[in-house]
């Protein structure tokens, strides 16, 4: 199962990543990215690496977590 | 393992320095790693190894500096731009709290309200010098109201951002003669003190969170001696970079004014298509491959930004300037966790001048532009409006 997984203390709340990948995360109350969808299909993969490739201080990354 | 292609180019070349996009494409093509013989420096050129590269702090190192020449580098020793995780984590983010758009919220109207005013001070003349009247006067009064500047500081505030750009580069004649410039900026801030700022202001609450000890002892000084440094020169040039483009393209500029949610958008591709920050450094730690290449470990290494920007394999048609293309992932900001720590700031800037151009100004044309020569920051130094038709 590939995961997104956000470094919070990397995290400085850019906020791109909501306006490429709304639908998986959020900004929180707090003005930092908080992950709705963790688990990501094959539907949603390509909106997650968006995700991930757009944040400037690489907070986000995908994980395949089939070993664990 | 084929061996890295070399080139003569010198990046640092005057005639370079005003119109660098054919020496990058020519690096592009001649390999995404490059050995500069001139500098001595190998050389990132595509969009793909540049954006590993930065995201790779462990092989990529910044913790012998990120400026070409051993001065500044020495001089920029324990901050966080010259250092790697972990020890760069807590000075960053001592730098960046302030920075966060969270902690900025609060300012987003007042840089739109401050851009809404000045330009429409402009638009009563029938022809100004936009970086004269904008990029080197907006960015000024944003980041002295941050930090909370006073009097000497605020007239000097110019001066000393380009210098401490400037030094950032190889050790020659721009360089030489900006160290004492860039000097007088370290020797100002290292006396600043709380009492000096506004208070209520961003520099004024780091040295309150010094005193509750939330920063380490003497990081205050740092911190704003970076703000400074960092905050000014770069931003001159992306705010340059808009009228000059929009003069240039004013097929673009009508589309922003017709849909003002292509604002975003169409600062990204300013962004992107003119790299106000056109070379960055870092070291090799180790022996690292790349597309079947060697970079020796212990190389210096020059991230050329600019050249990334402009890689046909990740932006279609790269000489287009195109503010519908919202390339979001532009390098212009760096990448990983050196990012630009001022991001969010910049984005507010750029996009209020933006959003106060498409709102009071039906067309414009613009005269003669020139740079001058500089080494890491490429702007403009003069973009005449003309035949300004406001609203």
């Amino acid at each position: 199962m590939i995961k997104l997984i956000l470094d919070r203390l990397r995290c400085e709340g850019h906020g791109l990543c909501e306006e490429v990948a709304a639908q998986l995360l959020h900004i929180d109350d707090d003005g930092y990215a908080a992950i709705d969808v963790v688990e990501i299909n094959d539907a949603a993969l390509a909106t997650a690496r968006a995700a991930a490739r757009v944040c400037p201080v690489a907070a986000l990354k995908l994980v395949d977590d089939e070993a664990s | 393992m084929t061996s890295v292609p070399k080139s003569g180019i010198d990046l640092w070349a005057d005639d370079v320095l005003v119109d660098p996009y054919p020496a990058y494409r020519a690096l592009r093509e001649l390999g995404e790693v490059v050995y500069l013989t001139h500098s001595k420096l190998y050389a990132l050129t595509g969009y793909d190894v540049i954006k590993d590269a930065l995201a790779d702090p462990t092989r990529f190192s910044s913790a012998q500096g990120i400026g070409f020449n051993d001065g500044v580098n020495q001089a920029l020793k324990g901050t966080s731009l010259a250092s790697d995780p972990p020890e760069h984590t807590q000075l960053r983010a001592a730098l960046s709290e302030n920075l966060t758009p969270r902690a900025l919220r609060g300012l987003s109207e007042q840089i739109k309200a401050d851009a809404q005013a000045l330009v429409a001070r402009l638009v009563k003349q029938p022809s100004f010098d936009a970086i004269d009247e904008i990029a080197r006067r907006f960015p000024i009064g944003v980041v002295a109201d941050l930090v909370g500047f006073q009097g000497e500081a605020r007239a000097n505030m110019l001066r000393w951002g380009q210098a401490a750009m400037e030094v950032i580069g190889p050790m020659n004649r721009r360089t030489a003669e900006n160290f004492p410039i860039a000097g007088e900026l370290y020797g100002y801030c290292s006396q600043i003190t709380q009492e000096a700022l506004t208070p209520g202001s961003v520099g004024w609450g780091v040295f309150e969170a010094e005193k509750k000890g939330l920063v380490t002892e003497g990081a205050a000084r740092h911190i704003i001696h970076q703000y400074l440094g960092a905050g000014l020169d770069t931003t001159l040039a992306a705010i340059g970079n808009i009228i000059a483009l929009f003069g240039r393209f004013p097929d673009e500029f009508a589309k922003v004014r017709e849909d003002l949610s292509l604002v975003p958008s169409a600062f990204n591709e300013v962004l992107r298509y003119y790299s106000p920050v056109h070379v960055w450094s870092r070291v090799a730690t180790q022996d690292v491959e790349i597309g079947g290449m060697k970079i020796p470990g212990g190389s210096r290494i020059a991230v050329i930004l600019g050249a990334g920007n402009h890689d046909p394999l990740h932006y279609k048609n790269p000489e287009v300037f195109d503010v519908t293309r919202n390339p979001i992932d532009h390098l212009s900001f760096g990448y990983g966790p050196h990012g630009c720590a001022g991001q969010g700031l910049a984005r507010m800037e750029g996009a209020a001048i933006i959003e106060a151009f498409a709102i009071q100004i039906k067309s414009f044309r613009i005269g003669d532009v020139a740079r001058v020569p500089s080494n890491v920051t490429v702007s403009f130094d003069t973009v005449p409006v003309l035949e300004l038709e406001a609203v």
